[in-house]
């Protein structure tokens, strides 16, 4: 029934939009309001149905032509109204949020400041509990910038980045599509050395020049990133986890096909991802919290890995305490990144 | 067909905004053609559950909606008066308005998204928000919630009512129950965090929602402990997460590798053309983001995080490849 809510909110809004713009036409209505013509057009058939009585024919007298919208009887009733208190709460956290953002242009952040103040003002009681909610992004400022600046210009950009399913610092040209933050800071580029889109984040940008040359991406459609920015393909090679419960985090942090529980309390967990390799990262910070049950190359691959790095301390012998299963799993390196 | 409910919500408050004194509820059902019907074909208790409601739908939408009792009669009526309701003076320039437009169009959540619009739109209608020309930045910030605690806790926080949920800590195998009073929540890296006064543990907690397994219920009754004017849920979650580090480590990294602990590091130096010599900062969290880069990094000192990281490299490097049962079937579904 939201659906229901959020038409009710908005024909309050429609109603005062309307009588200060007598004639408005159909499409501009739609923009302001964020909808469809097709979804204004809802609205409007069901406004005549409303008003103080049914019976005394105080209904308001709104109709349209298909381009334009008229109300013949408009009356004061459709004053600008207050801000609710769940309206006034999300725009200040976003706001707030956003005004917080590194590598927002210091104008930018100035005028929302301002806002924030006049909006706080403005909600009065409404706004109270804005202040319980928080949120940060992080502070990957450095090469935002000149990213944005692409993006603004339309230029390509050169990097150096450290992919960090293989562990090792790559060099590339990417064409710059959008800038996304959650959580971290991502950039969605074309990456003419994979001929491909790829996923960036970008505090593991060693080093960025904007070139001289036309950012030149191929005709793309934006994907609809409402389910995670990182997404594993259909095709993508499968890999199975088993995890103790001090490793149950994994299902926090990698998007997954499914995840059963096992009789100790932990989970067998199956994902799928373009980049396997990156998971040999994860079995080594498991540790004795999980491993990599199949394929038995990968698994084999993270074991040999381990040995390697064990040969390290080859010094150390058998002094190397037992481990005390302390590992939390909070992992400060969110493991979600693209491909690339 | 049955009336839509936004059409009768739609008439609730326009009668109740519209009207001078108090209407009671029987006049409302004379006035609203879908409470007639409601009333009709249904049951005097399902008109009345139908017309709560609604009334607190309407309140969620912002109109405030007194009680008063009619003084002919004495029975208790309702209106939204103007005053009450009207927005107050604002007014936004260019660059205000178009930097709220991008900050309403930050959250991936339904609820929120659909309030910061409605937020967008009593602007926008009031002449008070004009179009802006262009977005300030080409930067789209998301504020992702897609834990279903999310919208519950964040009502109960607001409205200080005290919580239940089953909670898994982390590590932990089974969930136990909490009873919280929700103080304030936290996007951070992504995820979201609650901090309350937890009453069986008579201490400030904080709690990660993805954790939270169950449905959270709002329980009767009202605070019981101080809710302080500043919550810092991030210094918490932070401590945890390894940030406000106390002391360091060193450590040897391969020349080119493992550059998000590069980034950490307070200082460099070459052992050789191969290594390179660290010192990161040491907290919680340290020993399985060491260990996650393999051999290209060495911990020197201090000795318990160094032995840490070789326990954790035994554990996996002692895991046979194929021999286990459960690793052959797996392979073999492939």
């Amino acid at each position: 029934m939201s659906n229901a809510i959020d038409q009710t909110r908005r024909m309050l809004s429609l109603v005062t939009y309307l009588r200060e713009r007598p004639g408005a036409r159909v499409g501009d209505v739609a923009r302001a309001f964020g909808i469809t013509e097709r979804e204004l057009v809802g609205d409007l058939n069901v406004l005549p149905m409303c008003g103080t009585s049914f019976r005394g024919g105080d209904l308001l007298d709104i109709d349209t032509d298909g381009e334009r919208i008229w109300w013949h009887n408009p009356d004061d009733v459709a004053q600008p109204l207050r801000l609710a208190s769940d309206e006034a709460i999300s725009l200040l956290v976003a706001a707030r949020a956003v005004a917080g953002l590194p590598g927002l242009r210091e104008r930018d952040r100035t005028a929302l400041t301002r806002a924030v103040a006049k909006l706080e003002a403005a909600a009065g009681d409404a706004a109270e509990g804005s202040a319980r909610v928080g949120v940060t992004f992080e502070a990957e400022g450095s090469v935002f910038a000149d990213v944005d600046r692409a993006l603004t210009e339309r230029r390509r950009l050169w990097m150096r980045y450290y992919s960090s399913g293989r562990g090792e610092m790559t060099e590339r040209e990417v064409d710059p599509i959008r800038l996304v933050s959650e959580g971290h800071t991502y950039l969605e580029g074309w990456c003419r050395l994979s001929e491909d889109r790829r996923m960036f984040r970008l505090d593991r940008v060693a080093d960025i020049q904007v070139l001289d040359v036309p950012s030149d991406p191929p005709p793309l459609e934006l994907r609809d990133l409402s389910d995670g920015l990182v997404r594993p393909a259909a095709d993508d090679p499968q890999v199975v986890l088993e995890v103790g419960p001090a490793g149950r985090w994994v299902t926090e942090y990698y998007g997954h096909e499914e995840s059963l529980e096992l009789p100790d309390g932990g989970l067998r967990i199956t994902l799928r991802t373009p980049d396997p390799a990156g998971l040999v990262q994860l079995a080594l910070r498991l540790g004795a919290d999980g491993r990599i049950t199949a394929p038995a190359e990968l698994a084999e691959r993270a074991r040999a890995t381990a040995a390697a790095a064990l040969s390290l301390y080859a010094d150390d012998g058998q002094a190397a305490g037992q481990h005390d299963g302390q590992a939390d799993g909070r992992a400060a390196d969110d493991p979600a990144e693209g491909r690339g | 067909m049955p009336i839509a409910k936004s059409e009768r919500l739609m008439n609730l408050a326009l009668c109740l905004m519209n009207t001078r004194r108090p209407l009671s509820k029987r006049e409302l059902r004379d006035s609203i053609e879908a409470y007639q019907e409601a009333a009709e074909s249904g049951t005097e208790d399902s008109f009345n559950r139908m017309f709560e409601r609604d009334k607190d739908d309407l309140r969620e939408l912002g109109l405030v909606i007194d009680v008063e009792e009619n003084p002919l009669d004495g029975e208790s009526g309702y209106l939204a008066r103007r005053d009450r309701n009207r927005l107050p003076e604002i007014s936004l320039d260019a660059e205000e308005a178009a930097a709220l437009s991008l900050a309403a169009g930050v959250w991936r959540q339904a609820r929120l998204a659909g309030a910061a619009s409605g937020a967008l739109h009593k602007l926008r209608a009031a002449g008070v928000l004009v179009e802006a020309a262009e977005s300030p930045t080409a930067l789209e910030p998301r504020i992702p919630a897609r834990e279903a605690a999310f919208e519950p806790l964040l009502a109960a926080a607001r409205d200080r009512r005290p919580v239940t949920f089953g909670y898994r800590k982390s590590g932990a195998s089974a969930a136990e129950p909490r009873v919280v009073e929700p103080w304030a929540l936290e996007c951070w890296h992504g995820h979201w965090y609650l901090a309350g006064w937890d009453r069986d543990r008579k201490d400030v907690r904080v709690f990660r929602l993805s954790r939270i397994t169950d449905r959270v219920k709002v329980r009767g009754g009202a605070f019981t402990a101080d809710v302080p004017d500043h919550v810092d849920v991030r210094q918490h979650v932070a401590r945890f997460a390894g940030e406000g580090a106390t002391a360091t480590a060193r450590i040897r990294l391969r020349r080119g590798a493992a550059f998000p602990l590069r980034t950490k590091a307070l200082s460099v130096g070459a052992v050789d053309p191969d290594w390179d010599e660290l010192e990161v900062p040491y907290g919680h969290g340290l020993a399985a983001d060491l260990t996650a880069f393999g051999a290209a990094v060495c911990v020197l000192a201090p000795a318990e995080l160094r032995a840490d990281v070789i326990a954790r490299l035994r554990a996996v490097a002692a895991v046979p490849s194929a021999a286990t049962p459960s690793a052959a079937t797996e392979g073999a579904a492939l």
